[in-house]
């Protein structure tokens, strides 16, 4: 009986809370409410498995039917976010990413080269979901926890660099938003914006309340679901259809998927309630040690979700995103949950092109487009991880992926590169050259990321 | 007699922030002797779940003219001003009557 076999015998919904209620009554939380949060991960975590398993059982025969029959091949499941957050805190870098990136964001504070203090634990996932990629691709854990880290460094220079842009435009002074997902697209949106501004589509003003009222069905999960289920069944029995039982399966398969759709991130919910003493011990543990000077308190980009602009451009993304997907050739994923999570592609882009619509939503199919075929190319790997978090995976062969972070241009960036010492060496002076330009030009970059420079002027 | 109050917690996914918010408004009105309901949903649904509801807390914009009164607050998440919001809370629903 050695270290190995308890930790694989135990498995994560086990494992985690042990290692949660440790840092709980590290971070100086009285034991029973450490202990009751514990638990609740643990249950977060079997709900999880529960709603995953599900939506796979049913998702991946049809699809695979629909591949047979109708040559539309898309092999690779979108789980979402939901499921890429349960595989990255139930991995074995997950175990450590909290204190990890406590420590990264404390001696890069030290250093003085970045004024954010990441208090948005929930969020540290997406870190240690590329340190699971690259731990699935390596087999090193170490490896993995350096790519955590270098992740967790490059967003946190990210929400330094975006912080006046989003405080302006969205009036939330004092804070920024490190947020793994929603940041990495900004140094992809920048450019497209100043092409976009060069041919005069900075004119073409939409109105987000028309938009919303127009396209509003986009807007909900459920019908998201639902639509994806009905379509996916049909195409899948398209040989059938003059059974009544092709139907039958058809509907079935709808309501199944707005189902998923919908039970999903509640599941998620009860992993976050179990994160919250841990979260707001972090959070306190770290604002006691940075009273020195300015900083930054760094938040979920689901703070700034709500604006009209953000959900507009996300609604009318949505068919966009359904379309790319069939008619790029090299892409094989079959977006599902994660199509309601657009909002979080854009939502920083939108400082940058001032709220317009149009300029974000050609942005935002340009960012689609890559993210298919990042996720497409990473899902082995993706699969690799979740079968280590020994989550269930169906018998029929079934590859896994998500539009969210499994297509995350930074993550893919870390993925490739932590594979060899000359990969490493250059993650590592990207991030060192980053850093000097960054601080050296700051004002300018941040121009670039959308804030005003009467903003700038005003808060030094 | 008064029924108990209830708070439609907002953010952007629904169950990201404000599953935080919702948790602690709970125990924060509690400690007050004030019972409270709380229900969650994304900012993209909430004209749709206004039935019943006397007060909209949220983290993030949501739709003006909405005729419930609303909140917008990131204390809970920022751990600064958390009294200040709870206290205004309880006085928002104070000022709604009995239903």
């Amino acid at each position: 009986m050695n270290l190995n076999t308890i930790v694989n015998g135990l498995g994560v919904t086990v494992l985690l809370p042990i290692v949660i209620f440790i840092l709980a009554l590290i971070f100086r939380i009285k034991v029973k409410k450490a202990f009751r949060s514990a638990v609740i991960i643990g249950i977060g975590f079997i709900g999880i498995n529960l709603i995953l398993g599900f939506f796979l059982n049913n998702l991946a025969p049809a699809a695979s039917k629909m591949v047979k029959y109708t040559g539309v091949h898309l092999p690779v499941l979108d789980v979402g976010w939901p499921a890429a957050a349960a595989i990255a805190f139930a991995g074995k870098v997950g175990l450590f990413v909290i204190p990890v990136t406590v420590l990264v964001n404390f001696l890069m504070y030290v250093f003085h080269w970045t004024d954010t203090v990441d208090v948005d634990v929930w969020n540290y996932w997406h870190f240690a979901f590329t340190g699971g990629l690259v731990y699935a691709l390596t087999n090193n854990i170490w490896l993995g926890i350096a790519a955590a880290s270098i992740d967790a460094a490059l967003v946190l220079l990210l929400g330094d660099w975006t912080a006046p842009a989003v405080q302006e435009y969205y009036k939330i002074p004092g804070l920024s938003i490190p947020h793994g997902f929603s940041a990495a697209y900004v140094p992809i949106a920048i450019p497209l914006n100043w092409i976009l501004d060069k041919l005069h589509l900075d004119r073409v003003k939409a109105d987000p309340e028309t938009i919303r009222k127009r396209w509003g069905i986009f807007g909900d999960p459920i019908i998201i679901g639902l639509i994806l289920g009905l379509v996916v069944g049909f195409l899948g029995n398209i040989n059938v259809l003059n059974t009544s039982q092709a139907w039958f399966n058809i509907l079935k398969l709808g309501m199944a998927m707005a189902g998923v759709m919908y039970i999903f991130p509640k599941m998620v919910a009860i992993l976050m309630d179990g994160l919250i003493p841990i979260s707001e011990g972090v959070r306190e543990f770290m604002k006691s040690r940075a009273s020195k000077r300015k900083f930054f308190i760094g938040l979920d980009s689901a703070i700034l979700v709500g604006d009209p602009a953000a959900i507009a451009s996300a609604m009318i993304l949505v068919p966009i995103a359904i379309i790319l997907m069939i008619i790029i050739p090299q892409n094989q994923m079959l977006l599902a949950v994660d199509l309601a999570v657009l909002p979080f592609m854009v939502v920083m882009t939108i400082p940058i092109t001032k709220g317009n619509i149009l300029k974000t939503v050609i942005i935002g199919t340009f960012i689609i487009w890559g993210g298919l075929l990042i996720g497409s190319n990473l899902s082995p790997l993706f699969t690799k991880a979740a079968i280590q978090a020994q989550f269930k995976m169906p018998a029929t062969a079934t590859q896994i992926s998500s539009i969210c972070d499994g297509s995350n241009p930074l993550s893919w960036m870390i993925v490739k590169l932590m594979n060899s010492g000359v990969g490493i060496a250059i993650l590592v002076a990207i991030f060192f050259v980053f850093l000097y330009f960054y601080r050296k030009h700051r004002k300018a970059w941040e121009i670039i990321a959308g804030a005003s420079k009467e903003y700038l002027e005003k808060s030094e | 007699m008064s029924s108990k109050k209830r708070i439609l917690v907002v953010c952007g996914t629904g169950i990201a922030t404000s599953t935080v918010v919702a948790k602690k408004l709970e125990e924060e009105l509690k400690k007050k002797g004030i019972e409270v309901e709380t229900r969650q949903c994304k900012a993209a649904e909430v004209e749709g779940r206004l039935d019943g509801i006397n007060l909209i807390v949220t983290t993030t914009p949501v739709p003006d003219n909405l005729g419930v009164p609303v909140i917008r607050t990131l204390a809970f998440l920022t751990g600064i001003g958390e009294e200040q919001v709870v206290e205004e809370v309880a006085k928002k629903l104070k000022e709604g009557g009995e239903n």
